[in-house]
């Protein structure tokens, strides 16, 4: 008697088995929106009002066996990789004893069709974002300039600011996106704390 | 109704036999083992007596018991008394019974044991063994989670994200390696990575217990670390209405938790239980300052419902887990270079002020449970189970975000489960076999629009197979037992693929013919990827002079890569880190050896466990390089297979020195390796050591104080896997070591516990009170296996004050 009952049990079971189970939905696509992808730096001397842009963008993967490099989408005026101290850096020239104005600007370009212009997030959480330059030399003096945003305790976001220039000099630069910074006051990276949303690496040459 | 509580309780018949081939004169024999449910051990000094005749035998230390001159085909009435059980009775018909285990409800309000136990009496598997926590140490740790009470096991330490998101490690292993089934359910979670902690109440289950490697089979071959296992009791058939309430509160985070728990049954068999758990807590604390964001708030709650007859049980059991854990503050970083800062600084860089909020980051995760449970005895010796089970997992992480999507969870996942198991049990004088098939669907969706590409690709998983196990009790108080188990494992998976990454791994060649959608710079695949798994065990076990057992067991488990381990890919916030899957996994592939000497029944007692296994194709994340962009560089991990050896060592020693006063000891020791490189593992546990004094008061031991240390080693085996980082500092750029490798320093911790009662304030309600003090010393440290360690010393120390009710 058990048999019969467990042999229904085993049948119903296996019918089970035979149900094809397939996934039949594929998944759309999930758009990264909130990605930094690029950034880029508007460089204008304010004594002639010439401008050169630097766009600082690349993905890639480095592997440990076989060595690939970013890939480079088309470039504005100046385009270069910038990998973390062991390759190529952007190379911003710059006249000694000049002013210039630094503009930096955060995109979003998951959807190459579509890009996303971040800044303007940025400056809508201003509380929630400082930009730092930090310097290897002291050469080059950086304020925040006209058309910088200034968030709601005053400090200004340095979006915008003027670097004035002054013997010739080559200086490493890290410009960060701090998102969350616990203070922004200091002059080291280290003094903001908060989560680092962008790190940029590049010379400023001073001739 | 509280007196009908201590009432006893015949469970399951698992051995029995048939004689009636007996000559007229009374020389029958009826015999049978006393076991305690509670602690599921031989009741040693029962007194079973013939009511009426003079006839009566007391149980031997292995419960054991022999009644000899009685008349066949009549019927007895027996008599069980025991120092701590209330008396019970019974009539047995000894034209059918001559065998008979009886289950007593050995209450003891002293301190429990961890105790070992051999399953065959539970019904687990084949002479697999198990550690079973006392209730006493259950609801001692009642406010913490499931992963900090099984650290109390030898043998077993948790893997944690910050100090509320922990996942038990058993003899090295965690995660996938180890399953956990909660009322014969297995928790499908654990596959979605390391910081998931299992969504289980342990405080809606009576019973947890510990099987250190793969032997049970009949609910899983593929857990090579071993399994937890939590059970409600069985209900009593009698009318009774009882509960019992815990209150705790803590001093750290400034928390408290509300533990409920109602049952009420019925002389036909029908039972209804509910329980629901509510925690709550604020930031926690270190010694020297708080640990910002690390509130959290659980609610459970869980309902069961059934009937127990004679010849069938069915139950129903719906359960609700929900959590929301706030994650330390300043663990959200952006690159590698903020995670080198928060190495080189001692303090975390987020101090608020405390807060009950939980603000981002933060998980959130809720698991809804519904099973249905058949037993139906076909005779004494055969039976039929049949279960179905229904689980919903979500599981929601969110972060630091701006814009729009700072409300959005940038994971949002969902995973359903069905799973069938029918089963057969069949057993005869020695022997007992049971086997089964079991199948399941599992689907795992992420909700779309969290604007973050899915770290676990949508998938859905058909799991069908069948298993044997069987036991077979050798007459010179030896075991041996045998199983099987054979899983289909099929899994078909959507996955996206990024451009750059297929690229890179030149993935066309092997995946290109999957690819059924290119969309901006993502190809999305579709494949099926099948396992087939087999698994066995081999055990047996050997009692002599009445004090030593002596076991070995071998486990062989296959083990399916998980999704995660195949597919993931995507960002790792708080180690800054990319993590990629490897679609081209295999199997893994474990043998386990597992030596266990005991000695019991005596006042010095001690267990010796060693271990050794060999993995093949063992699944681990590795260092693969860096990731650049403009955010800075990120260290990229890839799963990948290696072949790997665990040895390990546990061992437990206690010492009953005087009757008031008892020493306990515990070492767990285990060290894994890669077998080809030689080169150490990561995240292992260091040598921990467990020393614990207890003191009892009182002839009724109405008060016991517990004085209780634990040192951990320095971990010095392990792998190197620092990475390089440029930063800027003192007006120089220079490259730094980023050190995630080195462990931190070894530490030992105090505590205390001070615990009295039963006190009757109110008739027929006993209450207990209870208060512990957890790293006494308020000591600075940091744990190894806490991933957070980076970020902040360890939480500093605890005051918790407990009232526990019976009524």
């Amino acid at each position: 008697m058990f048999k019969n009952i467990y042999l229904k049990a085993t049948l119903l079971s296996s019918i089970l088995l035979f149900i094809a189970c397939d996934k039949d939905d594929a998944p759309e696509a999930e758009n990264e929106m909130e990605v930094f992808t690029a950034a880029v730096i508007v460089v204008t001397n304010l004594f002639d009002n010439s401008s050169v842009i630097y766009e600082f963008e690349v993905e890639g993967h480095e592997h440990e066996d076989h060595e690939e490099h970013g890939v480079l989408n088309g470039s504005l005026i100046q385009n270069q990789e910038e990998d973390d101290g062991h390759g190529d850096h952007i190379e911003i020239e710059l006249e000694s004893y000049t002013d210039y104005k630094f503009e930096i600007s955060f995109i979003n370009e998951s959807d190459p069709d579509n890009p996303i212009d971040l800044t303007t997030e940025v400056s809508e959480e201003a509380e929630d974002h400082h930009v730092h330059y930090e310097l290897t030399g002291n050469e080059i003096e950086i304020v925040s300039y006209d058309g910088d945003t200034i968030d709601k305790d005053g400090f200004p976001l340095n979006l915008v600011t003027k670097w004035k220039t002054s013997t010739a000099t080559e200086i490493e630069v890290k410009a960060y996106l701090i998102h969350k910074p616990v203070t922004k006051i200091g002059s080291t990276r280290m003094a903001f704390g908060g989560a680092t949303d962008v790190e940029l690496d590049f010379e400023a040459h001073v001739e | 109704m509280k007196s009908n509580y201590k009432i006893l309780l015949p469970v399951v018949f698992l051995l029995l036999t048939t004689g009636n081939t007996f000559a007229q004169n009374c020389n029958t024999v009826f015999e049978g083992n006393i076991i305690s449910i509670e602690e599921n051990i031989p009741l040693e000094a029962a007194i079973v007596e013939v009511i009426g005749t003079e006839n009566k035998v007391i149980s031997s230390i292995n419960g054991y018991f022999k009644l000899e001159d009685l008349c066949p085909d009549s019927i007895i009435k027996i008599k069980i008394s025991h120092l701590n059980c209330p008396d019970y009775f019974r009539e047995i018909d000894l034209n059918k019974s001559l065998f008979e285990n009886f289950y007593l409800d050995h209450k003891v309000e002293e301190l429990s044991e961890i105790t070992l136990v051999d399953d065959k009496i539970n019904d687990l598997s084949t002479n697999s063994r198990s550690f079973s926590l006392s209730e006493f140490e259950k609801e001692r740790y009642s406010d913490s989670g499931l992963a900090v009470v099984l650290e109390k096991i030898s043998g077993v330490n948790t893997l944690s994200t910050g100090n509320k998101v922990s996942k038990p490690v058993i003899h090295g292993m965690f995660g996938s390696r180890i399953g956990i089934i909660y009322d014969g359910v297995m928790l499908e979670n654990q596959q979605w990575g390391q910081d998931h902690s299992p969504n289980v109440d342990l405080n809606a289950f009576d019973r947890i217990r510990v099987v250190k490697g793969a032997s049970v089979l009949r609910y899983s071959g593929s857990n090579p670390g071993g399994l937890i296992i939590i059970e409600s009791k069985p209900l009593k058939k009698i009318d009774t209405l009882y509960g019992k309430t815990i209150i705790n509160a803590s001093s750290n985070g400034r928390g408290g938790s509300i533990i409920g728990s109602l049952v009420s049954s019925n002389q036909n068999g029908a039972f209804l239980k509910s329980q629901i758990t509510l925690k709550k807590n604020g930031d926690l604390s270190s010694p020297n300052y708080l640990l910002s964001n690390t509130a959290s708030n659980e609610k459970n709650i869980s309902i069961s419902t059934g009937k127990n007859n004679n010849s069938s049980k069915i139950k129903l059991l719906l359960n609700y887990f929900n959590t929301e854990i706030g994650l330390l503050k300043s663990s959200h970083i952006g690159n590698i270079n903020d995670l080198l800062r928060a190495i080189e600084s001692d303090l975390p860089s987020v101090i608020n002020d405390f807060s009950y909020k939980i603000n981002y980051p933060n998980l959130n995760n809720t698991h809804y449970t519904a099973s249905l449970d058949y037993n139906y005895n076909l005779n004494i010796d055969k039976k039929i189970n049949l279960k179905y089970s229904y689980q919903l997992n979500n599981r929601k992480e969110y972060d630091l975000r701006i814009g729009d999507y700072k409300n959005i969870p940038a994971l949002d996942l969902n995973l359903s489960t069905h799973s069938l198991d029918s089963s057969f049990d069949w057993s005869n004088l020695h022997n007992e076999f049971v086997n089964g098939i079991f199948f399941e669907v599992q689907d795992n969706y992420s909700t779309p629009g969290t604007g973050i590409k899915r770290f676990i690709p949508d998938y859905l998983k058909t799991k069908f197979g069948y298993y044997f196990v069987s036991t077979l009790n050798l007459k010179n108080g030896s075991n041996f037992g045998f199983g099987i188990r054979y899983e289909y494992n099929s899994n078909d998976v959507y996955k996206y693929y990024r451009n750059s990454r297929w690229e890179n791994e030149k993935y066309e060649d092997r995946l290109g013919e999957y690819v059924i959608k290119e969309v901006l710079s993502q190809k999305l695949i579709r494949k099926k990827v099948v396992f087939n798994t087999f698994s066995s065990n081999v055990g047996f076990i050997k009692k002599f002079a009445k004090k030593y057992s002596f076991s070995i067991q071998h486990n062989y488990t296959e083990r399916a890569p998980n999704i995660a381990e195949m597919f993931s890919g995507g960002l790792h916030h708080s180690l800054a880190s990319i993590e990629y899957g490897d679609p081209f996994l295999k199997k893994e592939k474990t043998h386990k050896i597992l030596v266990d000497f005991e000695k019991i029944n005596g006042k010095l007692n001690y267990r010796i466990n060693p271990y050794l296994s060999y993995i093949k194709d063992y699944v681990l994340a590795q260092p693969a390089g860096f990731e650049q962009t403009v955010r800075g560089a990120y260290p990229v991990w890839e799963y990948s297979p290696i072949n790997s050896i665990f040895t390990g060592l546990d061992f437990d020693f206690n010492y009953q020195i005087n009757e008031n006063i008892k020493f306990k000891n515990s070492i767990s020791w285990v060290e894994a390796k890669d077998y080809d490189t030689k080169e150490h593992l990561v995240n292992i546990p260091p040598l921990v050591i467990n020393n614990e004094v207890q003191f009892t008061l009182g002839k009724l031991k109405k008060f016991n104080a517990i004085i209780g240390n634990k040192f951990v080693n320095k971990q010095n085996l392990f792998p190197n896997q620092n990475t390089i980082s440029s930063v800027i500092e003192n007006g120089k750029k220079i490259d730094k070591i980023v050190d995630i490798s080195t462990p931190p320093d070894g530490y030992d911790l105090y505590n205390l516990n001070f615990n009295c009662g039963p006190f009757d304030f109110i008739s027929s309600s006993d209450f207990y009170f209870s208060l512990s003090i957890d790293n006494l010393m308020n000591k600075d440290y940091r744990n190894y296996l806490n991933r957070l360690r980076f970020y902040s010393n360890d939480i500093g120390r605890n005051i918790l004050f407990q009232i526990k009710i019976n009524y």
